[in-house]
């Protein structure tokens, strides 16, 4: 990003858009309304991303839903005619939740897990023994038997992701493996409190899964997704990226631009997404820190805008 | 600021002496599980032969004041009727009856109530006069005009997203029958209480909820409006220092924490030790170590 000042959320065309793009080596992109909007490209994304693959940029993929495997991403772009990418590409809340339990968890531990299969499948993939995904397996219809229930003695993490199966019986469990000892870690992979459906209606996200038990056990998670840099810190553990010729490009303030701001890259927020214009200009035209670090220094109306400064 | 002193002694008969009613929570005050506290039965037999009134107040809105009025029975209480018992069930149905009712009338044109929560709170609404969604058919121009969060032991996500659809009408309350995040069982294991149920609903939703429960001071207004205590002369007796304690001082009551329930002592005095004017409300004006300690200031 330019040195210095506050960003100014400038729109991204002409001689400004050739520069920025010429300067950067590596894009992170935000998947869901950035490259996609349920199973529909982004007219254009595809054109543009193909065109910054054949000038050698490096495109990787933040994204902090934890419902797909990295393979399931893959197969995704390669269905909506993005250029192929390598799973070593894709970073998701799942896989990064997966490579976080690694590092913090001692050989052998388990974790109790509130969410997919998917995700499952991620801790699967970095040998992590799990258990809990799916609807409960009660031993009995009231809570009074759930809570006699044995507890997995190699549990020491309960990991909270999206979760179509969370339960009140799932939560309680939730708590008796956090409540057994001091050292059980409690990781969220995200904090989105909704799941933008098709014409505005939403479902619930996994923030609000992840209050639930935070304040069941009274305690704070640690979130791997954006806004927290642990996401970036995979990219930069897996790949040479260089901040300062890095662009993250997402639809989100609160997550896509305050985590590419937080980590010293260029931001460029698309309108194709959650957010308005008019909400940029709230934020920095509010006389407040916080909310200037969530304005992007460029936005665009969507990828496509970008075709003209690749054209040569 | 309150002073967390221990009460026995003379001083037992000072505080004791003056007041004309008691207000009781339940759940590690009387009881804890299916046991009663030792000498808790006693007790309100004493105050009963004193002239003194006593009230119950709790957050538990598991049960209707019917099932409440047949437990303090089974566990050895005396006299004890439902008009006496002041649930979160019950105050949050009577909130919603004054809020979608206008506190009268039948329930037609008010719309439907979405309750999470079992069927001890289900049937206090229904015992207001209000009509529950997913019950019958419902009537044209009778849209769910409130979401009731309540402990809900088969919460699922999907009736979270339920009640996400209903809440998006900005018509529509978001009420929760109590804060409480979690509940100790007499084995020593908690149990996740409404405080984190409503935390996802209102998360999910964007909404903040009305909380009917203590440290809130509506159920007092219930309690004033069937009996019309003199907050001067009532003294609160309860176990956990963020709802009872806290409830007793926002309602301008003396406060009594006994230390067979939630909190413990340590806690208590750190708040008293703390600088921040919100922890000091949490202190309260005195302590015993089971209620069955008030008898000796009760007149024989």
């Amino acid at each position: 990003m330019a040195a210095g000042g506050p960003r100014r959320c400038r729109r991204l065309e002409g001689e400004a858009a050739r520069a920025v793009l010429a300067n950067a080596d590596t894009l992170l992109f935000d998947c869901d309304g950035v490259l996609w909007r349920g199973e529909a490209a982004v007219s254009g994304a595809a054109a543009v991303l193909g065109k910054l693959a054949a000038a050698g940029k490096r495109l990787c993929y933040v994204t902090n839903n934890s419902g797909r495997t990295r393979a399931a991403y893959t197969e995704k772009l390669r269905r909506l005619g993005f250029p192929p990418a390598e799973p070593r590409h894709i970073f998701s809340s799942a896989f990064c939740a997966a490579r976080y339990l690694r590092q913090a968890l001692p050989p052998g531990a388990a974790a109790y897990v509130l969410g997919s299969a998917a995700l499952a499948a991620e801790l699967e993939a970095v040998g992590i023994p799990h258990l809990g995904p799916g609807p409960a397996a009660l031993p009995g219809p009231a809570p009074a038997d759930w809570l006699q229930a044995p507890l997995e003695p190699a549990v020491r993490a309960v990991l909270v992701g999206f979760d179509e199966h969370f339960s009140y019986a799932k939560l309680c469990q939730a708590l008796r493996y956090l409540l057994r000892g001091p050292d059980c870690l409690l990781v969220g992979t995200n904090r989105d409190h909704r799941l933008p459906l098709e014409g505005g209606a939403g479902i619930p996200g996994t923030g609000c899964l992840v209050k639930a038990v935070e304040t069941a056990a009274q305690r704070e998670a640690f979130i791997v997704g954006k806004p927290n840099r642990f996401m970036f810190d995979c990219v930069a553990a897996e790949f040479p990226v260089d901040p300062a010729r890095t662009i993250m490009v997402g639809d989100r303030l609160d997550t896509d631009i305050l985590m590419g701001n937080s980590c010293g890259l260029t931001t460029l927020l698309t309108l194709s997404g959650v957010t308005a214009l008019d909400e940029v200009r709230g934020c920095q035209d509010s006389g407040c820190a916080a909310r200037h670090s969530l304005v992007p220094d460029y936005y665009v109306d969507s990828l496509a805008d970008l075709l003209p400064a690749l054209g040569e | 600021m309150a002073s967390c002193r221990r009460l026995s002694g003379a001083g037992l008969r000072e505080v004791l002496g003056p007041a004309q009613g008691l207000l009781f929570d339940c759940d590690g005050v009387l009881w804890a599980g299916e046991r009663a506290v030792p000498g808790a039965p006693e007790l309100l037999e004493r105050l009963r032969r004193s002239g003194k009134a006593a009230l119950f107040v709790s957050n538990n809105s598991r049960r209707s004041v019917a099932e409440l009025e047949r437990r303090f029975s089974r566990l050895g209480f005396r006299g004890v009727r439902a008009e006496h018992v002041f649930s979160s069930a019950l105050c949050s149905a009577l909130f919603l009856r004054q809020r979608l009712l206008g506190g009268g009338g039948n329930g037609s044109g008010a719309g439907r109530v979405f309750v999470l929560g079992g069927e001890g709170l289900r049937g206090e609404v229904r015992d207001a006069g209000l009509r529950l969604a997913g019950e019958g058919e419902p009537a044209p121009g009778e849209p769910v005009r409130a979401v009731l969060v309540g402990y809900d032991d088969q919460f699922t996500f999907a009736k979270l997203a339920q009640a996400c659809g209903y809440l998006r009408d900005p018509q529509c309350l978001l009420v929760a029958t109590d804060p409480d995040p979690w509940h100790p069982l007499s084995d020593g294991q908690r149990t996740p209480g409404t405080g984190s149920l409503t935390a996802a609903v209102e998360t999910a939703s964007g909404r903040k909820a009305l909380v009917v429960g203590k440290p809130n001071t509506y159920m007092f207004d219930c309690i004033v409006e069937r009996f019309g205590v003199d907050p001067s002369r009532t003294l609160m007796v309860g176990d956990r220092l963020e709802t009872d304690i806290l409830f007793g001082k926002n309602c301008g009551l003396s406060t009594i924490l006994t230390l067979t329930g939630v909190s413990r002592l340590e806690e208590a005095q750190a708040y008293m030790a703390s600088d921040s004017a919100a922890a000091k409300d949490l202190v309260p004006n005195y302590y015993v170590d089971s209620i069955a300690d008030l008898i000796p200031g009760l007149d024989e």
